[in-house]
């Protein structure tokens, strides 16, 4: 190439010194022939339709429709999304759309929507690719114990339940700091306390327990290794424990305001309605315990204290409050 | 029964003249009132209703006795069940005490006003607070008391209730002595044996006693009715009795909260409602939009009968949109509809008040 166009310009200067006219159109010739040479050469592509023309090179295949409508419905899903990748809507055939609303239209569809894209999705965690990772990693693990088929086998040998979580990720370290913490979960039934000492228990442990399972959970975190996390939190519960059935002296001063549940005996409750039964049997009846026995021996105040005690540890929902109010209307003889 | 047997009389006549109403009863006496006439709306007659509630009544429902010139209440299972309690209830023994609890706007106080009237055609003397919550917040004037120096007075609202009280109770007054003497100032002083009228003039002339003067009316008034001699039978209704042991919104001049015990008013008001008095008397309250146990007053109230106001039933509310259609309330042409029924009764959730608000447009 470039050795011709030298020698195009050598012609054109040896040309140009005798007659510009005739020359002229000469060298414009050389010119162009050169020019159309070269621009021909290099440009591969542009004339597509003498593209044959040339050879060597690709057929161009058209372009096709997107893979969605030729995929089957019995496919296997865990190869077309085999690991974690952006959402492609060539390769999902779901008719998603995503986006806020064009005004009085639909969210805009998934062709080309950068929504779709930017949010995670979990397109390759299906079932299927579950099984298949569960089939991949079962080699690596023991059999479970066949005595233990049922949960409530499990509870009865193994009561503490302890749970840690594992974090794999790809990055410049392999480490989670997460991966330290420790849960640690029991049911207060297996545990061996009485009336006393399962209160105080409650008081200590606060809001980690659940009264609806009967679980206490400890969850430790503050040490930066696993195990010392597990042994920290088993030195918990035994202390717990053990402190538990302890009385300290300083528990006697226990006032009402502490108390968990309602206790009729000793409230105003059973002052009112005693003193108002004492005037109402003014006469006839004897001074004293005698007197106050009989009356709280009935029936009537037997169900005045239950329907309040219920009242009281239940909060009011209709039952309790007309249970209240039949033993009232009792006791009244309405 | 004689009185119910003329009221029936009566009744026949007018029933003649009057085209015959579902939702109306013409038994206005609320003690010859059964279960048949539940969902019916009674008048309550001119000459009761101006001595009876110049206060208790709910704001809106004395705008709608205004429009309506007309008071009717609609007979509901929880008036009709606290009177037939009232008409049973043994008076030898001590004091009951019934609670009217509901959501918001189900019709408590009404329910009081129903119970009020019902006393107060049995010729009752009744001691109605209107709303226990007016005297614990917005008090505009604070005075120490001249009786008891820790505590708090509050002269404009005590005057207020006091004449509320003489025009309800005006036969009484002349009728009751004092027992006891009582010196407001260093000069003044009401001698014992003189009516209770004057007591509650005094009250009402001089503000700055007033307190006093209504805590001294309840002493009396206590006192007097549990004896066996005495020729009256004491009702006392108060409405909100949840405010006698919350929290006060009122400030002391150094902005601290006032402690409800320290207002002369509310001391006196509770020792009214404890039960250590005997016979004849009853208290009938009603708590705001709550339920029973969590009252902070609950171990003083106890033992009480709750009664429970729901929302309109069926029948009520047909009750309730008749009368509204006689009194051409609902003046939109699509109220007459079944379908526009039904959308009161879904934006109302057939909550009184609700359904009053909502009418109220139509």
């Amino acid at each position: 190439m470039a050795s011709r166009t030298t020698k195009a310009l050598l012609s054109l200067g040896r040309i140009n010194i005798p007659a510009l006219g005739l020359n002229n159109a000469v060298s414009r010739v050389t010119y162009a022939t050169a020019l159309s040479v070269n621009s021909s050469s290099s440009k591969k592509g542009a004339p597509e339709r003498n593209g044959r023309g040339f050879g060597s090179r690709k057929p161009r295949r058209e372009a096709e429709g997107p893979r969605t409508e030729k995929m089957p419905v019995d496919q296997d899903w865990t190869a077309v999304y085999p690991a974690a990748t952006p959402f492609r809507p060539g390769s999902v055939p779901l008719p998603v759309r995503m986006g806020y609303p064009v005004k009085g239209g639909v969210p805009p569809e998934k062709k080309g929507n950068l929504e779709l894209i930017k949010i995670p999705n979990f397109l390759h965690l299906t079932p299927a690719a579950i099984k298949k990772h569960c089939e991949a990693l079962k080699p690596f693990c023991t059999e479970w114990p066949s005595a233990l088929d049922t949960d409530a086998k499990c509870d009865e040998h193994f009561p503490i339940k302890v749970e840690c979580t594992d974090y794999v990720s790809s990055g410049l370290s392999v480490r989670n700091p997460s991966a330290r913490i420790v849960q640690l979960k029991v049911k207060l039934s297996v545990l061996n306390l009485d009336d006393h000492a399962r209160k105080k228990m409650l008081k200590l442990v606060g809001e980690r327990y659940c009264k609806d399972t009967d679980v206490l959970t400890i969850t430790t975190d503050s040490c930066p290794l696993r195990q010392q996390n597990y042994d920290y939190a088993q030195y918990l519960l035994t202390v717990l424990y053990h402190e538990s059935w302890k009385t300290e002296a300083w528990e006697a001063e226990k006032t009402v305001a502490d108390m968990e549940e309602y206790s009729w005996e000793g409230s105003p409750s059973q002052k009112n309605i005693m003193d108002l039964l004492l005037r109402m049997n003014v006469a006839g009846e004897g001074e004293g315990e005698e007197v106050r026995e009989q009356l709280l021996g009935r029936s009537e105040v037997q169900e005045y204290k239950d329907s309040v005690t219920r009242l009281k540890n239940e909060g009011d929902n209709e039952g309790s409050v007309l249970q209240y109010k039949e033993a009232v209307k009792k006791v009244f003889n309405l | 029964t004689s009185g119910c047997g003329q009221q029936q009389e009566a009744v026949a006549v007018e029933s003649e003249l009057e085209p015959f109403s579902v939702f109306r009863t013409q038994e206005s006496d609320p003690a010859c009132q059964s279960e048949k006439h539940l969902g019916q709306f009674y008048t309550l007659p001119p000459a009761h209703f101006r001595p009876l509630f110049p206060h208790g009544l709910p704001y809106r429902y004395q705008q709608q006795v205004k429009t309506f010139n007309e008071a009717c209440f609609m007979v509901r299972s929880p008036a009709l069940e606290v009177i037939s309690y009232l008409k049973k209830a043994d008076y030898s023994k001590p004091a009951l005490r019934y609670l009217f609890y509901g959501l918001k706007g189900s019709g408590k106080t009404m329910s009081l006003c129903h119970a009020v009237h019902f006393c107060y055609t049995q010729g009752w003397l009744v001691l109605h607070i209107p709303d226990a919550h007016l005297w614990v917040k917005n008090c505009k004037e604070l005075l120490p008391s001249s009786f008891n120096s820790a505590r708090l007075d509050q002269p404009l609202q005590a005057t207020t209730w006091l004449r509320n009280f003489r025009t309800t109770n005006e036969r009484f007054l002349s009728q009751i002595k004092t027992t006891h003497r009582y010196a407001w100032t260093k000069r003044e002083f009401t001698d014992e044996g003189r009516p209770l009228g004057e007591l509650v003039n005094q009250g009402i002339s001089r503000v700055k006693s007033s307190s006093d003067v209504v805590g001294a009316l309840m002493k009396e008034l206590r006192l007097q009715s549990g004896q066996p001699g005495a020729g009256f039978r004491l009702a006392v209704a108060v409405d909100g009795v949840n405010a006698l042991w919350g929290r006060s919104t009122i400030k002391k001049e150094n902005k601290s909260a006032v402690d409800l015990e320290e207002l002369t008013l509310i001391h006196n008001l509770r020792k009214l409602v404890k039960n250590d008095w005997v016979r004849r008397t009853l208290v009938l309250t009603t708590v705001t939009a709550w339920s029973p146990t969590q009252l902070t007053g609950f171990d003083s109230m106890d033992p009480f009968i709750p009664v429970s106001v729901p929302n309109y039933s069926e029948k009520e509310f047909e009750s309730v949109y008749l009368y509204y259609l006689d009194r051409k309330w609902l003046q939109h042409p699509q109220s007459r509809t079944e379908d526009g029924k039904k959308e009161l009764v879904f934006l109302s959730n057939r909550n009184p008040s609700m359904l009053d608000r909502i009418c109220g447009f139509l």
